[in-house]
């Protein structure tokens, strides 16, 4: 009955146009005040308790930060050249590299749109010069830049990784091989309708320009390796190893592409006027631009998040997971139906919700139920993530359409009917993880031994 | 990133709380950064940094809510309202502006409860790695009969609950006020894309103009 009133409560709220944080929050409230002696206090507490409890949480402002300084300062650009320069030559080659600059925009950044964005503005255009229709141009971006959030680093991975207390650093890792197996599905799919439609290869640029392309973007994509190695080489955690991604960032496409910034004027400076502008970096009118829009965006997906996780306050108060979890396998579900039903719950929900919010939430339900079936948490995860990722390319609210829309100059509608063909891939892919779990737990028990939370 | 953008004439208020977004979300990486290069080049640790990154992020966030209540940047779905006529559409917005506002108001009266003991009778209660700085110390014969604080209280990082959240009711109210009088029909974002589409415009620009 709780279950019922609070999740109608939500979704009754978010329809007449209350913010979502806000429809979480409130529903929860009411329903701690009507079925529980919980204080209204100990929302307060809740609600800072997002921020101090949990430590994880804090990487995902800097991993924002990291993107915002890539997006303005040039790395995107220069990985679209080494990715044309690598597989341009090949049938639908640009579309091809479009997949490759997104997989490595996605391993640098940890979220979908900004991967869209960050590559699609630039890739759409290029399409259509050189003879590809908008709508199979647009499917892709739309479709690869889904990867962001499945590549490492992973803004929602970290959520996941917060709302059950498994390792941010085996998510991440968990993340490589499924991620890499999509993208070269999509690359698949994309040879084959090349071959069908006979669409445009580019000539092949020669070893000079893959080396010289592949020196230029080096500086971005060395940060995978600062992350990455950073995080298994036990040098930082994942919250440091996104701190130090965003200084890297920062000091890279300010310093080194110098695309933003003071030193982004024309001519060389002067010895005085080379210190100075050094100096100003700090408060230079495009940094203080980058981190006023990265710590808004950070506001709000954190203010969704908190208020999630009083949801989730509630939920466990009133012992719900428990008692699903209970009625469910009582009804004798196995494994395989349950991740059926996780899978549809994941996908008309990724429909509505923003995915970090949706996850708070429905990890902790589905969570207990998996380690009971003694599905692995981080399987479980990855599911998850890729669920979110189909959530993203589906009307009606799939964010990625409405980002691609505007990059490519389309209706949502004709995004949603040219992303179609594609998102079948991606529903083959979810089949493929669901029922695969070696995809997603092979590459993090080889590196960081068995899982260990089994209970 | 275009000049364009900052020609527009913004209110003192909101260069103010921009400005602060800014600096809060920069002082935290810079703490956290600094406290990874203490560790590996000057074999030391910071031991405040943690606390004090956390502490920022909170008020960051908590503060920045308000901003984005008088923005409109906060996300909802839109589907419904969009398709509706503009007298039930009005009817709504004044519900769903109601039910915003039962919920700020909640959440300030549990925050003052939360806060307040922390404030008289739990005044003592220190956080755990901040050290005091001398200048607050007059705190100490306000709140704590004289005696020093070694680290700095805990009324002073939970402050920002019932702070933000009479901030929030406030700008509550005043986005039912725009609602009410017809100029805006919803408070929320109709989507998050049309946002990150302007940043990435605004970066066309900017790049264009240093080729050309």
């Amino acid at each position: 009955m709780e279950v019922a009133i609070l999740f109608g409560l939500v979704i009754g709220l978010m329809m007449i146009g209350v913010p979502v944080a806000v429809s979480l929050g409130l529903s929860s409230i009411v329903v701690l005040l009507m079925y529980s002696d919980g204080s209204l206090a100990s929302i307060a507490q809740t609600l800072f308790s997002a921020f101090d409890g949990h430590y994880t949480l804090l990487a995902i402002p800097f991993f924002i930060l990291a993107s915002s300084f890539m997006s303005t300062g040039g790395v995107a650009q220069r990985i679209i050249r080494f990715a044309i320069a690598v597989c341009g030559h090949i049938r639908g080659g640009l579309a091809i590299a479009s997949v490759l600059a997104c997989m490595m925009f996605a391993a640098l950044s940890g979220s979908s749109p900004a991967t869209v964005v960050a590559i699609g503005t630039i890739v759409i255009a290029g399409m259509r010069q050189v003879g590809y229709s908008r709508e199979f141009a647009a499917g892709v971006i739309c479709n690869a830049g889904t990867l962001g959030i499945l590549i490492p680093p992973s803004i929602v991975m970290v959520v996941y990784a917060a709302a059950t207390d498994v390792s941010v650093g085996r998510m991440f890792l968990a993340g490589v091989i499924p991620g890499l197996i999509a993208g070269l599905m999509l690359m698949m799919g994309i040879y084959i309708a090349a071959r069908v439609r006979d669409l445009p290869r580019q000539p092949w640029a020669g070893w000079g320009e893959f080396f010289s392309a592949g020196a230029d973007a080096f500086w971005g994509l060395l940060l995978i390796v600062i992350i990455l190695g950073g995080i298994y080489g036990g040098i930082f955690t994942p919250t440091e190893a996104a701190a130090v991604a965003a200084i890297y960032a920062f000091l890279i496409s300010n310093f080194i592409y110098r695309d933003m910034g003071p030193f982004a004027l024309k001519g060389a400076p002067g010895i005085f006027m080379g210190v100075w502008r050094t100096i100003s970096v700090f408060w230079h009118a495009d940094t203080r631009r980058t981190l006023f829009e990265a710590g808004k965006l950070t506001i709000m997906l954190m203010f969704i998040i908190a208020n999630a996780l009083i949801l989730k306050h509630v939920l466990t108060e009133e012992g719900i997971p428990q008692s699903i979890a209970e009625s469910m396998l009582a009804a004798g579900m196995g494994p395989i139906m349950f991740l059926i039903v996780v899978n549809v719950l994941l996908l008309i929900g990724g429909q509505f919700m923003e995915p970090s919010g949706l996850l708070i939430i429905v990890a902790p339900l589905v969570f207990p139920i998996a380690i009971k079936l003694g599905i692995d948490p981080i399987h479980l995860g990855i599911i998850m993530v890729v669920n979110m990722e189909i959530g993203m390319i589906t009307p009606p609210v799939g964010l990625n359409l409405f980002v691609t829309a505007g990059v490519a100059g389309m209706s949502v509608f004709s995004v949603v009917r040219a992303a179609l063909p594609w998102v079948g891939i991606m529903f083959v892919f979810l089949i493929l993880v669901t029922y695969v779990p070696w995809i997603s737990t092979w590459l993090p028990t080889t590196l960081m031994g068995p899982e260990i939370i089994t209970k | 990133m275009s000049p364009a953008e900052h020609d527009v004439p913004r209110s003192a208020v909101d260069s103010f709380e921009e400005s602060l977004i800014a600096i809060f979300l920069g002082l935290m990486t810079l703490i956290t950064f600094a406290n990874v290069v203490a560790r590996y080049i000057f074999n030391d640790n910071i031991l405040w940094a943690l606390e004090t990154t956390v502490f920022l992020f909170a008020w960051l966030v908590l503060l920045g809510t308000c901003y984005g209540v008088k923005k409109s940047l906060h996300l909802g779905i839109d589907i419904v309202i969009a398709r509706l006529a503009p007298g039930p559409r009005k009817a709504l917005g004044v519900v769903a502006i109601a039910a915003c506002l039962a919920f700020s108001i909640l959440v300030l009266i549990g925050s003052w409860d939360y806060w307040y003991p922390f404030a008289t009778k739990r005044a003592f209660l220190e956080v755990n790695d901040i050290p005091m700085p001398g200048f607050l110390q007059f705190l100490s014969d306000w709140m704590n009969d004289g005696e020093k604080y070694e680290k700095i209280p805990r009324f002073i990082p939970y402050a920002v609950l019932p702070i933000s959240m009479t901030l929030l009711t406030w700008r509550f109210i005043q986005a039912g006020i725009r609602i009410m009088r017809g100029d805006v029909y919803t408070i929320i974002a109709s989507h998050e894309a049309e946002e990150i589409l302007e940043e990435s415009a605004a970066a066309r620009t900017a790049s264009g103009e240093k080729e050309g």
